[in-house]
């Protein structure tokens, strides 16, 4: 980690070059993380990792003109030829006429609770035992083999801006996957992610991974065709809150959206509220505050089914006729946690609301990609346990099909909501996102011809 | 500013001291230039500079891995130290130990580099600009029936410094400058408000030559006129049981997919389990029939100014053309050290590393079908109710590489053995084993083309350049729904 005073040396040098080249906005950030990570697959260990990671990363602005530079030689001398190459870049450059300003400080930052845990201070000696406990725990429901990933880490953030923020917070992290398998097309998986050690329950996804695998055995082909489908926590994560991720003024700007022009429009039904909270305890996303500096907060995006509004940092916002939500990305604005309300419905209750209706069960997903993101068109592939549900429950496990439909349609279709949120984030789910299990009627269901 | 060799030495002194059985150093700088241009404004103008060293040693069978990139005695040893000790903690635990497969010991250096007063850093930033505004410039003002209102665009030059020394004596130093340009557009009919969108992907090693290797004004211009005649003129695809004649780009993704995926050593033993998933491909599947005599699938790094190219992988072992299939038959595998141990066979030098910070794992680097002796007239001459499909849009491919998605872009109705009229969004979506079997002719070297792409795999994420590439190919009676 970087000493305190390294850090305030590194922050006056960049900030006078800054300022005596004639930068007049600028906000400089620095990061630095020691990260673990443990994986295994095939019920052993296959490599354990550490990353001693510290970067410099700049935004400035100079008449008007925006340039971003990241070091992680923090010797002055070469963040000050960084700054000179910068300065030559700006130079080169017409003013942006996007560029509205940054956050105008100073500003007192929101106290978010669980994102700290001094537990991670002696954490590796702990890690193998855990992990051999997730696996052991799946093995036990009568897997053959578990292959996964358990991140850790401790990071520490620094920032200041021309414009009067100043700030810093520390925080941890856990991120655990499991998939395990009873046979290659038999399988299942478990997350568990947070901030608190205490918080750690690796043996209840290793549990989870190994009866979807255990359940799987024995599926047939799907048949293509039109199904109400529940989606598990962990693909609703991916498909679902693909839409308020897509509540990003810079997304609909590059026809990366398909939300353009539906502000104030009623997209899914009136049960649904989504916000991007970036306070929420014990979350992967929660900060204080934005790579501007403003401080973040709870923001709405859906509420009552309603589009209401969406992410911005300063110069989106000014742009739209708003205020930053404090999202501020280097580039884009970003989102924190995206956060589901929860639903009233048990799974049970979930599944005997689609009796007389052919429906699937969905438990996992990837490789999501899309023929037109103006229009929200896309396809995706289950992967894991996948089931037909049939008069109220469970019925047999099927396998080789593809959600093949629209982003617009799947929201706006969503019957109705599982009580029990969880925090999703893995390899195929970058954004923190708190999503109960979600039943959708009417999606495209296809699957390969022969 | 010169390699650090001193302080790669120094932790492989340290390493083996703890008594690894080996231990590997590589350093890597990477000097990255980015722009971004957002509907013709340049949003930002970015520089990336970043370096650091990367140790994985081997001790009691298991693997540590560890990276520092703020070079003193302090972070070496706790890296060296961290990647020992969690070695040993994990290879305890492992019935079946890791090791590496023998492999010669390599001295080299090499490079591709820019030519001369085009590499990245040679190239004044302003002129780099202008060139990327001017393709902006080229697509608003193309006349054509439609209205291009979404662009995005980002150009990136990197030159990537590296060396590698490991225990066993190998030491290999390579400088590749490599340039990228990535696009999106968005094109709109007027008349009925139709929208398509096309992904723009070109890349190479060496600099901004490139660019006119590749006609890129040319090139935006023809794009542009395209993409406005699909969303003007583009059918309704036809269905039943057809036949598709498919294009450089086509070919290319499949290849990627449906072939060089499924044949990774690491995904085939299960090791990228929670991630990219496995194969329906195995060991015992070697030397056996998946595909039709006309398939001939390469992944070779030593092309030259290719995308993906290397001489030697991050593990040292020397580059080669690697045949994944051969006459149909499943030939060989992508292998690091570890996983052609594993299989008891050699590497086939397919480790790679895309930073510092990264472990080694196999990968793909240009993969492409080879070419066959069809004209294109000659594949479409007897279809008699088919889809010519020059590129596609959405893809997508299950965990074990075995069921198949592709939706086509550019693409035409052919009917008893003539193109006839712009198709929209054909599908074709098919096993692998299907693909491959039903692939009956294949173009001649005249029409192979490649593309770029950056290929995702590994956790942490580790996005590697590829090419992919092909002729032509005809694929018999694919059920369309």
């Amino acid at each position: 980690m970087v000493s305190t005073d390294d850090i305030a040396a590194i922050f006056d040098t960049s900030s006078k070059k800054l300022t005596e080249l004639g930068f007049s906005d600028f906000v400089l950030s620095l990061n630095s993380r020691d990260r673990s990570q443990l994986r295994f697959a095939d019920n052993q260990f296959t490599v354990a990792k550490n990353w001693l990671e510290v970067s410099l990363s700049v935004f400035a602005v100079k008449h008007n003109k925006t340039v971003g530079f990241t070091v992680n030689d923090l010797r002055l001398e070469a963040i000050e030829k960084v700054i000179k190459n910068v300065d030559v870049l700006a130079k080169a450059l017409p003013s942006n006429p996007n560029f509205l300003g940054i956050s105008e400080g100073p500003f007192s930052y929101p106290v978010i609770d669980q994102i700290l845990d001094p537990a991670f201070d002696d954490f590796t000696d702990k890690a193998v035992d855990l992990v051999q406990g997730a696996i052991n725990k799946a093995e036990s429901e009568g897997v053959k083999r578990s292959a996964g990933v358990l991140y850790w880490e401790k990071e520490a953030n620094y920032l200041t801006s021309s414009n009067g923020a100043n700030g810093s917070y520390m925080a941890t992290s856990y991120e655990f996957t499991i998939r395990s398998f009873v046979d290659s097309k038999s399988s299942g998986q478990g997350v568990s992610v947070g901030r608190l050690a205490s918080t750690m329950d690796f043996e209840k996804a290793g549990e989870e991974a190994g009866q979807i695998a255990k359940m799987s055995v024995g599926g047939e082909n799907g048949k293509p065709g039109k199904y109400n489908v529940i989606l598990s926590p962990t693909v609703a994560a991916d498909i679902i809150a693909a839409t308020p991720g897509a509540a990003n003024p810079f997304y609909i700007e590059i026809g990366f959206s398909w939300l353009k022009d539906k502000l104030g429009e009623q997209i899914g039904p009136e049960f649904l509220s989504v916000y991007d909270d970036a306070l929420l305890p014990n979350a992967l996303g929660s900060r204080p505050f934005d790579d501007e500096g403003h401080p973040t907060g709870r923001n709405p995006i859906i509420e009552n089914g309603i589009f209401k509004g969406m992410i911005h940092n300063t110069s989106t916002a000014k742009k739209a006729g708003t205020t930053s939500t404090g999202n501020a990305g280097i580039i884009a604005p970003q989102n924190s946690n995206i956060y589901f309300e929860q639903g009233d419905h048990s799974f049970e209750e979930l599944m005997e609301l689609c009796k007389g209706k052919p429906t699937l069960y969905i438990t996992s997903n990837w490789y999501t990609r899309f023929t037109s993101y103006v229009d929200g068109i896309f396809s995706t592939i289950p992967r894991d346990g996948m089931f037909l549900i049939e008069n109220g429950e469970i019925s047999k496990p099927v396998r080789e099909l593809r959600i093949s439909d629209n982003m617009l349609n799947i929201f706006k279709n969503i019957k109705a909501l599982g009580k029990e949120l969880q925090q999703i984030k893995w390899w195929e789910v970058y954004t923190p996102t708190f999503i109960p299990a979600v039943l959708i009627e009417d999606v495209n269901i296809t699957a390969a011809t022969s | 500013m010169t390699v650090p060799v001193d302080w790669l030495e120094k932790a492989i002194e340290e390493g083996n001291k703890l008594g690894v059985s080996y231990i590997e150093a590589r350093y890597v700088r990477k000097s990255v230039n980015t722009t971004l241009l957002k509907n013709g404004i340049p949003e930002i103008g970015a520089i990336d500079r970043g370096s650091g060293i990367g140790i994985r040693v081997l001790k009691n069978g298991g693997m540590g891995f560890a990276s520092f990139n703020e070079l003193n005695k302090e972070n070496m040893e706790k890296a060296v130290n961290f990647a020992v000790k969690m070695a040993e903690a994990t290879g305890e635990k492992r019935k079946r130990k890791i090791v590496f497969s023998e492999e010669e010991v390599n001295e080299a250096k090499y490079s591709a580099l820019g030519e001369k007063g085009k590499r990245p850093e040679e190239v004044d930033p302003e002129e780099k600009l202008k060139r990327l505004m001017n393709l902006d410039k080229i697509i608003t003002e193309v006349k054509t029936g439609a209205m291009i209102p979404f662009r995005f665009f980002q150009t990136q030059d990197e030159t990537e410094t590296k060396m590698l020394i490991t225990s066993e004596g190998t030491r290999i130093e390579s400088e590749i400058d490599r340039i990228h340009l990535f696009g999106i557009l968005t094109a709109v009919n007027p008349a009925t408000g139709r929208k398509e969108q096309m992904m723009i992907q070109k890349g190479k090693a060496g600099g901004y030559e490139s660019f006119d290797y590749w006609n890129i004004e040319e090139y935006f211009e023809q794009q542009a006129k395209l993409l406005s005649k699909i969303v003007t003129e583009a059918k309704p695809a036809p269905k039943g049981t057809i036949d598709y004649v498919v294009g450089p780009n086509v070919i290319g993704i499949m290849c990627h997919e449906n072939q060089g995926h499924p044949s990774e050593g690491d995904r085939i033993l299960g090791r990228e389990g929670a991630q990219a998933g496995e194969s329906y491909l195995n060991k015992e599947m070697l030397g056996q029939k998946i595909g039709s005599e006309h398939v001939n699938i390469v992944d070779d790094p030593t092309l030259p100014g290719s995308y993906g190219y290397y001489l030697y992988d991050d593990e040292g072992v020397k580059a080669r053309p690697r045949y994944l299939q051969k006459e149909g038959v499943f030939y060989e595998m992508l292998h690091n050290r570890e996983s052609a141990a594993f299989m008891e066979t050699k590497s086939t030098g397919a480790a790679r590393a895309v930073n510092f910070d990264r472990e080694p794992i196999p990968r793909m680097a240009n993969t492409y079908l080879e070419p066959g002796d069809y004209t294109k007239e000659e594949l479409i001459e007897d279809v008699k109710l088919g889809v010519l499909m020059y590129n596609f849009t959405e893809w997508n491919i299950d965990d074990r590489r075995y069921q198949s998605k592709y939706v086509g872009l550019e693409a035409y109705l052919i009917e008893n053995g003539e193109i006839k009229h712009r198709v929209a969004r054909p599908v074709i979506e098919i096993t692998t084993p299907k693909l491959w079997s039903s692939v009956d002719a294949v173009g001649k070297k005249e029409l192979l083309e490649f593309d770029a792409a950056t290929c995702g795999k590994g956790e942490p994420m580790q996005g590697v350049p590829v090419y992919h590439g092909g002729s032509f190919m005809r694929i018999r009676e694919v059920l369309v729904r």
